[in-house]
């Protein structure tokens, strides 16, 4: 059991009785690229301005590398790096004086790492133009600059894909990917997107007004994507059915759906055919993250 | 503490990348010179010093005007720039940062101040004759030493107001209503000393704005209701911890939202 880096134990957040955020618990594993969902007004940005110290914690309490947010911020703090909604920067200044403005308050920032970062997000042509005459999508690459900096082990991103044009999108995505395989960071990215936290997250928790209603794991350790149901074409669903009975799973189109992982689906498959169950067939079902997340979420579709 | 002065070094760097800096700091340079050039022309028969405090006296007053729009800014800006939440998810605690944003007026303040003692200083003394020697300034004690003590009491009315403007940028986040009300506050103070004469209610002479004034005691050893200068100078140390403690509670309190 690998420790988490993120711990977000019984997190609440109460403004004038009004409760944003309730009950909260939740670990990420370190090196993972973990999605966190959810509808407009949620509690996704007070969860993360919780966790980054912008906003205090009503109850609970959250572990970034062990150090409580709480008691130890400087700790905790020095091990994220992060953008909480639109970077905005010091638009009067070049973006290089912002970078520098960053570094300054962190411990071991050289000017080659700047140059380096500079060099990651590729505005190592426009760097010493001031942030003013930059376009919304350089704008965010430089955020993302900033948060980089001091090589953080967990890189918080607040709606990261607003305003960014496709390809703006794609670069991002492909870049936060590279980070996690190649520098082992841990990348907690909220959205509301789901097309591309799909694309984007190996685990995904899925908040509803304030409350975390799942997690799910899109990927495999290995970077397979985890298939959500399995279907089994079988002759009797209903014997079938009770055979499974201690196996969450339902019926739909005369197919039996079940969820779980390839040994739960050999396990599931030797039960069935030991009890004179006759297979025909057993394949994967992948829906969409969309179509579970609209299930869940319980909102109209308007197809 | 190298790294605290680097958080100092970051607030500089940001009130020193904006124009308008460099303008409050040119028209600074160019008022304390200009007046006792306007003296020099209209003919005065005055010494270097006398002109000097009439220059300082007008002039200072500019001082700290951009003092106080600098200071309004420094929290209230952050706000509206929304570069607040980029700032307070660094490594430091918000008691430091606000501890490095006040230092960075304060020097400000003090450049300001040396930028308009010395350009009325040069100015004057390179168009008045020095007074004869032994003849008393017209502020009272020795003229050079009467023109510091007028310079150190502008400095400290100078600092309270200063750092009024910078409490009310850090409680409401609005930069305008930081240097509308201190000014406000600067230009009827004494309108207040007049309403609420400490000769008649006791309890007036406890009113900050009786005391941010220090210059009377250059002249009477008594100042307003009959205090002394160190009654006067604890009530503004009183005022200035009260100010601090405001500032600094709501700063480390706040929830940054939206």
């Amino acid at each position: 059991m690998i420790e988490p880096l993120v711990s977000l134990r019984g997190v609440s957040k109460v403004i004038s009785s009004r409760t944003l955020v309730e009950d909260l618990t939740l670990d990420v594993p370190a090196g993972q690229v973990f999605g966190f969902l959810g509808p407009n007004g949620a509690g996704k940005t007070t969860t993360i301005r919780m966790m980054v110290g912008l906003m205090s914690i009503t109850k609970g309490d959250i572990l970034i590398g062990g150090h409580s947010i709480k008691t130890s911020y400087e700790q905790a703090s020095s091990l994220v790096g992060a953008i909480v909604e639109n970077p905005e920067m010091y638009k009067f200044m070049s973006g290089y004086k912002n970078l520098i403005h960053y570094a300054r308050m962190m411990p071991g920032i050289t000017p080659q790492r700047i140059e380096e970062v500079v060099g990651l997000v590729g505005l190592s042509d426009r760097i010493q133009d001031k942030v003013k005459t930059y376009s919304l999508g350089m704008r965010q690459r430089l955020g993302v600059a900033q948060a980089l900096l001091h090589r953080p082990k967990l890189l918080i991103l607040d709606e990261p894909t607003n305003g960014l044009d496709p390809q703006g999108i794609r670069e991002l995505r492909d870049y936060l990917r590279k980070l996690s395989r190649e520098e082992g960071t841990t990348v907690f990215v909220s959205s509301h997107l789901l097309s591309e936290m799909e694309l984007m997250c190996d685990t995904v928790g899925i908040i509803q007004q304030g409350r975390l209603v799942d997690v799910r794991q899109l990927r495999s350790p290995e970077g397979e994507r985890a298939f959500e149901e399995t279907a089994f074409a079988v002759d009797d669903t209903a014997a079938a059915s009770k055979v499974l009975a201690s196996y969450p799973l339902r019926i739909q189109e005369g197919l039996i759906l079940v969820g779980g992982d390839r040994e739960r689906i050999a396990e599931i498959n030797t039960t069935l055919v030991q009890n004179g169950v006759r297979v025909y067939g057993i394949r994967p079902v992948t829906t969409s993250l969309e179509d579970q997340f609209l299930q869940m979420t319980g909102s109209e579709r308007h197809d | 503490m190298t790294d605290f002065l680097k958080l100092v070094a970051n607030e500089n760097m940001k009130i020193y990348s904006r124009s308008r800096t460099w303008v409050m700091l040119a028209i600074l340079v160019l008022c304390n010179a200009g007046m006792p050039l306007l003296f020099y022309i209209a003919g005065g028969d005055m010494d270097r010093w006398t002109v000097f405090s009439w220059t300082e006296s007008f002039t200072f007053m500019l001082t700290t005007i951009f003092t106080v729009v600098i200071a309004a800014e420094m929290i209230a800006g952050e706000f509206t720039w929304g570069t607040i939440k980029l700032l307070l998810i660094r490594p430091w605690s918000r008691g430091k940062i606000l501890l490095s944003k006040y230092l960075a007026v304060l020097l400000f303040s003090i450049v300001g101040t040396v930028i308009t003692a010395l350009t009325a200083f040069i100015f004057s003394s390179m168009l008045f004759e020095s007074p004869a020697s032994g003849m008393e300034g017209f502020m009272g004690g020795t003229a050079p030493r009467g023109a510091l003590l007028n310079l150190l009491t502008d400095y400290v009315e100078l600092f309270v107001i200063a750092l009024i403007a910078f409490m009310i940028s850090t409680v409401f986040r609005s930069g305008s209503l930081a240097i509308g009300l201190s000014l406000f506050i600067l230009f009827v103070k004494n309108l207040f000393g007049l309403i609420f004469n400490p000769e008649r209610f006791e309890w007036a002479k406890y009113v900050l704005f009786l005391h941010t004034d220090l210059s009377v005691y250059i002249h009477s050893p008594t100042g307003p209701g009959g205090v002394s200068l160190w009654f006067s100078v604890t009530v503004l140390a009183v005022y200035c911890l009260i100010f601090a403690a405001i500032t600094w509670t709501v700063f480390a309190k706040r929830d940054v939202a939206a």
